[in-house]
């Protein structure tokens, strides 16, 4: 029988192989046990877990994960939207959409009103705070790009954009007409002073002010300086942050000039006076135009150096324009470099509205002086321009209606004027002159930025 | 306090007023400044400096002093719409017929390994 002695080599080979396992199971066990006391503890409490996992029988298992899953549902449920909604978030976000509907179906400065719409909607989407969400959440990504708003930055960008943009040879070659932007500031002072008599502090009022400057850039600009939730009242009260009403005011009514203005044309110029015709303007040297950003810096600034970031970018850019020689630097600097601020500037300040601090009785008075204040510039415009009419005789009469482009809504309300006394006459065209006292408002309403600044801050 | 309150905001307003009769007449001097530079500073900068640019041989009754009246904003304006859309249209003009040209590359180390693979052997 040649069977047997392989059947014991076999068994043998079994014994030996149960030896090795039962070694291995052993020095196993072992260093489990002993692991504690050998410091290869990883876990802070194993003890703790390997317990509660034992002491938890089979069937209450399952419905554990279930309440588990239930109990995450909720929670997950309570950080949505829909759990943190409330009426003002979302009238604001229907405030957003209504923006967005007017600079698309009414090509109400679309390029502002879209930004700041869909801003609008991204700062009122609710959400559970403390995750570095919000825009006022410090540490925030929507926080680093309001950086620029909070600090002043983006307006004087834009204004470099602004002055690489304007063309101020009408201005240049029928300088009188500067005084219409200067008439228009009107505007600015007297809201200051109804926010005053409405019960703001005096940093605050000029602020609010501003708006009748008709000028977004500066309204931010002047607002983060003086309304910003930082400064020290002398009172010892904190100053309000009113930087995002007072933008989304200064900008809506921006948007709204050819709604607010017209009425208060026709009703302050008679029929016989939209119809006066002007005097082309002579044509203006390059010298001309590249001495006046230069002497224009020097001789504004000097006046109010307070406005020195916005007057200086504004005046540097059409220096950059005019000079012939910094033709690609100009390009940038009124394309891409204007295009991407006004993405940052219009989104940041949508989203600053965040219903819990936009929605307050101050917003809703700082709207109702906003639009005085759009008024009340129109009308010291054109009644300036009547004024100055009284004056001067012949051909050298000029067209009331332009008075009221002193508000500085670049190009819109000299647009606006155009059209309106194209409705008079319909081969008077007035865009050429009215873009004078428009670009002279522009420099107004920096100068008195300036001057509010260096009397609150 | 509320004494007190009131005060305080009289006091505001009449501060406001200050505020507003000096940053106006701020405003209107800063333009008014600027505009009288441009009315009547600036021309004379600009024959002051005919004069002194002019040649020897010319005389200080040569150099005109007003410009051509003739010549205005909106002149200049067509002038500039019509070479804008002159400029505008040639883009239109162009031809539209694309031809695709068989490029024929040379040799070149950089490709030599490419263009090896491609070569028969002989």
């Amino acid at each position: 029988m040649d069977l047997k002695p392989i059947d014991t080599s076999l068994i043998l080979a079994k014994k030996h192989k149960m030896k090795k396992i039962l070694l291995i199971f052993g020095v196993l066990s072992l260093l489990i046990f002993i692991r504690p006391a050998l410091g290869f503890s990883s876990d802070a409490n194993p003890k703790d877990g390997i317990t509660s996992v034992e002491a938890q029988p089979n069937v209450d298992q399952g419905e554990g994960v279930f309440t588990n899953a239930v109990h995450g549902i909720e929670q997950f449920y309570n950080y949505t939207g829909f759990a943190n909604a409330t009426w003002g978030h979302i009238i604001m976000i229907l405030i957003g959409i209504v923006f967005i509907y007017l600079g698309i179906k009414f090509d109400y400065e679309p390029l502002l009103l879209i930004p700041i719409g869909i801003g609008v909607i991204i700062g009122n989407i609710p959400f559970v705070a403390g995750n570095q969400t919000g825009i006022y959440e410090t540490g925030s990504v929507l926080n680093y790009l309001y950086f620029g708003v909070v600090k002043g930055v983006y307006p004087p960008l834009i204004f470099l954009g602004i002055g690489a943009m304007t063309d101020f040879s009408s201005l240049i070659a029928n300088p009188k007409l500067m005084l219409l932007g200067a008439a228009a500031q009107i505007g600015v002072f007297g809201t200051f002073l109804g926010a005053l008599y409405l019960g703001f502090s005096l940093p605050e009022a000029g602020a609010i002010g501003i708006i009748g400057g008709a000028d977004g850039p500066t309204a931010i600009f002047l607002s983060s300086k003086l309304a910003n939730g930082i400064n020290i009242l002398p009172d010892g009260t904190t100053v309000k942050n009113l930087i995002g009403p007072i933008a989304i005011a200064a900008y809506s009514y921006m948007a709204l000039v050819p709604v607010i203005q017209p009425p208060i044309m026709r009703l302050l110029v008679n029929k016989e006076d939209r119809k006066i015709r002007m005097k082309p303007p002579r044509a203006v040297t390059q010298k001309e135009k590249m001495i006046f950003p230069v002497v224009a810096l020097l001789l504004t600034t000097f006046i109010s150096p307070s406005a020195l970031p916005l007057l200086g970018m504004l005046f540097f850019g059409n220096l950059l324009k005019e000079s012939g020689r910094t033709e690609r630097l100009a390009d940038t600097a009124r394309t891409k470099l204007i295009d991407i601020v006004t993405i940052l500037l219009g989104v940041t300040v949508g989203a600053s509205t965040q219903a819990d601090i936009f929605i307050t009785k101050d917003s809703m008075m700082i709207f109702a002086l906003g639009a005085i204040s759009f008024v009340i510039a129109t009308m010291g415009g054109l009644l300036f321009a009547k004024f100055m009419n009284l004056f001067l005789k012949g051909d050298n009469k000029i067209n009331p209606l332009i008075g009221a482009s002193g508000v500085s809504a670049v190009p819109d309300s000299a647009r606006v004027v155009h059209a309106e006394a194209l409705k008079s006459d319909p081969h008077n065209y007035l865009l050429m002159h009215a873009m004078a006292p428009n670009v002279s408002g522009v420099i107004g309403s920096a100068i008195a930025a300036g001057i509010l600044l260096s009397f609150l801050a | 306090m509320m004494l007190l309150n009131m005060s305080l905001q009289a006091d505001q307003i009449s501060e406001g007023y200050v505020i507003l009769l000096t940053g106006l007449l701020i405003v209107f001097s800063a333009l008014l400044i600027l505009s009288l530079f441009f009315q009547f500073g600036l021309p004379l900068m600009l024959y002051v400096y005919r004069i002194i640019t002019k040649g020897r041989d010319k005389k200080i009754k040569d150099i005109p002093m007003s410009a051509d009246e003739n010549f205005t904003g909106e002149v200049a304006a067509a002038i500039s719409t019509a070479i804008h859309l002159y400029l505008n249209e040639q883009h239109d003009d162009e031809n539209a017929v694309l031809t695709i040209k068989q490029a024929r590359k040379l040799y070149s180390p950089w490709s030599s390994k490419i263009y090896g693979t491609h070569q028969k052997l002989k």
